[in-house]
């Protein structure tokens, strides 16, 4: 027993259902159940077939606009079962609960391999073809912004950030001797409090250090020279682009899966799998770091006093917990420096 | 088929949604994982299958909704719709003046993709066999979203034209000289801001104004003060709530300075904590208010010649469901999420019914067979836009 729709009209008539060659065969009902008028038929191929659900009604649409309803859901799937077309295996595997969980273990799989290798490796494409111009133009952006709000002319007496300079272009050439190093250029700016002893390092090549990190570390120009290299750093593997590229994945993969609902809660996820990043940076960045040291003849150990400086700042202590963090923790950083093997973390 | 309920003439409709959060939970694990290895490509398909299960579930005087949209044509429409997108946001990191020229390119292309995203939904819904339409013009959808847009590019164009409002390199002893362009530049949103409620109703107006079944055409008849009444009654409720938690949190920042100096770990978490409570209260008791709000508002605001929409959802009820919704979507990481839309989507629907003046049977659908355009129905689900209840 079904509900024929004929597509023009709210008024439903009931039909009794049947397949007889290749055809659907609809044969509406009188009120006493006889047979009523001649039957209606659609060829099988123009049958759009419900997918099974546990409860609800089931519909077939027909190529010609009309509608069949099935208020019985359980004696139509029974009667599909063998007179229907075989159900995908989509339908099928939503039926289940051990297929959803396996599809749930899949899709934790997926989403891990995708957060470890494939979205970096997507924005390592994506900045690939991207021209170094780019970089350039949204550091440039950035370089403006940062000065306007954060930072003031350099109190540094000009030999001073002379010295510094060519301190640092020197290493850098021996860390580099075949040529090839990345393009910089290097800031010495005042800063305010909230930015403190600071370094950073723009897309593009801008390298900002601020008087307050030169003050921290007076007497240790190996651990100043050890700070710019990390920036280097950044520079070399494009971070900051890196970065943007990654967010933008990151923000499309969370939005497809939670924006249903909410897409405050899309950003979160986004957010945290993004620090996570910034700290896969961070340490390649100490890397870079380290082979400038070494390359220039200094000790990587060096870098340990700049923790050590940190710390004892009034204000210093315990940062946000790991998986909010934007750099790995300092203990981590420090055992790194004093031992930083051949290569890599 | 039982009889609708007759009383004084009409016939009752009653809403029903018999859609579980259990069965959605399957069908959602499903669409993600087949979305994800097929990086989006199958997101139409998901799509499709989501509002089928939804539509299929709501069932109208006892006759579930249908969809019938093809999900391959869907996800032509995305695939232009994203390039579009790309090349948008693309454009922004190059250069602002590209970013701003981008920006008039979408702002003269959008109305157009939502007057064929509305076509297309409302095109591809069904219910008793007769498919909804969406009258409503292009010429129509421009007007409705051009104030909008006006008012984004004027601030939009001030703040890229307009000179930084502090000289580079400058001390910041020199005050700020602001010239006519960044006071616009300033302005605008701020006006933009009140405007809101108008650019909804606005916008609300010329999507209920157009719904169509068969011979019957709707009409939204709610003055715009009710919009103003309702988003003035929210920030109330914003101010209020925002309040009680700054004091909260001036409590806790006065105990834990006797903590000490040095930022703690206690106190990063405290912080952190406070933030996300200020954040759940937002969306437990602003945003379930508001959407309660509008839907009876709107809802109760629409009818045709034989058909009367009546929406007595309550703001209680949706605070309760918002805030149970959060706690365990928190507590299961997410997993409880299908659950919450599918909590969310009952309450809501089951509060609206349909009053016909007619007997049901007697109502003809329009014989015409829209074939839309999906790119628009893509547009639409990038900017959030969404006609349903």
């Amino acid at each position: 027993m079904a509900l024929h729709f004929d597509g023009r009209s709210a008024r439903a008539s009931p039909v009794r259902l049947a397949v007889e060659g290749g055809c659907l065969v609809a044969q509406p009902l009188a009120d006493d159940g006889s047979a009523a008028a001649t039957p209606l038929r659609w060829p099988l191929a123009q049958v759009q077939w419900p997918e099974r659900t546990r409860h609800g009604q089931r519909l077939l649409h027909l190529a010609d606009g009309a509608q069949l309803q099935l208020a019985d859901a359980a004696a139509f799937d029974r009667w599909r079962a063998q007179h229907g077309p075989r159900e995908g295996w989509v339908v099928q595997a939503q039926q289940r609960w051990r297929s959803t969980l396996v599809a749930l273990v899949l899709l934790l799989a997926v989403a891990a391999a995708g957060y470890r290798w494939g979205v970096p490796a997507a924005a390592r494409g994506v900045v690939a073809l991207m021209p170094q111009s780019v970089d350039a133009a949204v550091g440039t952006h950035a370089l403006e912004g940062v000065r306007a709000q954060w930072l003031r002319p350099s109190q540094l007496p000009a030999a001073r950030q002379g010295d510094l300079r060519s301190a640092f272009a020197a290493a850098v050439a021996q860390a580099w001797p075949a040529g090839g190093a990345p393009a910089y250029r290097l800031h010495f700016h005042a800063a305010t409090a909230d930015l403190g002893p600071n370094a950073l390092a723009l897309p593009g090549g801008d390298i900002v250090v601020t008087d307050a990190l030169v003050d921290l570390l007076q007497g240790h120009d190996d651990t100043l020279l050890g700070v710019m290299a990390h920036e280097l750093g950044h520079v070399e593997y494009r971070h900051g682009m890196r970065a943007l590229a990654q967010f933008a994945l990151l923000n499309t993969a969370t939005g497809v899966a939670l924006g249903d609902f909410s897409s405050m809660l899309a950003v979160l996820p986004a957010w945290m799998a993004q620090m996570g990043y910034s700290r896969d940076a961070e340490r390649q960045a100490d890397w870079v770091a380290v082979r400038v040291l070494r390359a220039s003849g200094r000790d990587p150990a060096a870098m340990v006093l700049l923790f050590e400086r940190l710390a004892r700042r009034p204000g210093a202590g315990t940062g946000p917990p790991m998986a909010l963090a934007s750099h790995p923790a300092d203990d981590e950083r420090v055992r790194y420096f004093r031992d930083p093997g051949a290569g890599l973390r | 088929m039982q009889a609708d309920p007759v009383a004084g003439g009409e016939h009752r409709l009653a809403v029903q949604f018999v859609g579980s959060g259990s069965e959605y939970f399957r069908i959602w694990i499903v669409n993600l994982l087949l979305t994800l290895v097929t990086l989006g490509l199958y997101y139409p398909f998901a799509k499709v299958r989501r509002l089928r299960y939804f539509h299929g579930a709501t069932e109208l005087g006892g006759h579930p909704m249908s969809f019938h949209a093809d999900p391959r044509k869907m996800l032509r429409g995305y695939l232009l719709v994203g390039l579009l997108f790309l090349a948008y946001s693309g454009a922004g990191h190059f250069s602002p003046v590209a970013g701003l020229v981008a920006f008039v390119i979408i702002a003269l292309v959008w109305p157009a993709l939502w007057h064929s995203s509305l076509r297309f939904r409302l095109a591809n819904t069904g219910w008793r066999g007769m498919r909804l339409q969406f009258k409503g013009t292009r010429g129509d959808a421009y007007r409705a979203l051009a104030p909008g847009f006006v008012a984004a590019l004027v601030a939009v164009g001030a703040g890229l034209l307009g000179p930084a409002p502090m000289a580079e390199g400058q001390p910041g002893a020199k005050p700020l000289e602001l010239t006519v362009l960044n006071w616009v530049a300033l302005l605008v949103p701020m006006l933009m801001v009140f405007a809101v409620p108008a650019l909804l109703w606005l916008m609300r107006r010329y999507q209920q104004n157009h719904l169509a079944l068969g011979a019957e055409q709707a009409r939204f008849d709610v003055p715009l003060r009710r919009f103003y009444a309702v988003a003035l009654r929210a920030l109330g409720l914003l101010l209020v709530f925002g309040f009680l938690v700054g004091i909260v949190a001036a409590v806790a920042t006065g105990g834990l300075a006797a903590l000490g100096d040095g930022v703690t770990l206690t106190k990063v978490l405290l912080g952190l904590a406070s933030v996300l409570t200020v954040l759940l209260i937002a969306q437990v008791i602003v945003t379930p208010y508001v959407v309660t709000r509008l839907q009876n508002l709107v809802w109760n605001g629409t009818r045709s010649r034989h058909l009367r929409f009546e929406s007595t959802l309550r703001v209680r009820q949706m605070m309760g469901l918002s805030l149970r919704n959060w706690l365990l979507i928190i507590v299961t990481l997410g997993l409880y999420l299908p659950f919450a839309t599918v909590a969310t989507a009952r309450l809501r629907l089951q509060a609206v019914s349909v009053a016909c003046g007619v007997d049901p049977d007697t109502l003809f659908g329009s014989a015409e067979r829209g074939d839309e355009s999906a790119a628009g129905d893509a547009a639409g689900d990038l900017a959030g836009l969404d006609i349903g209840l």
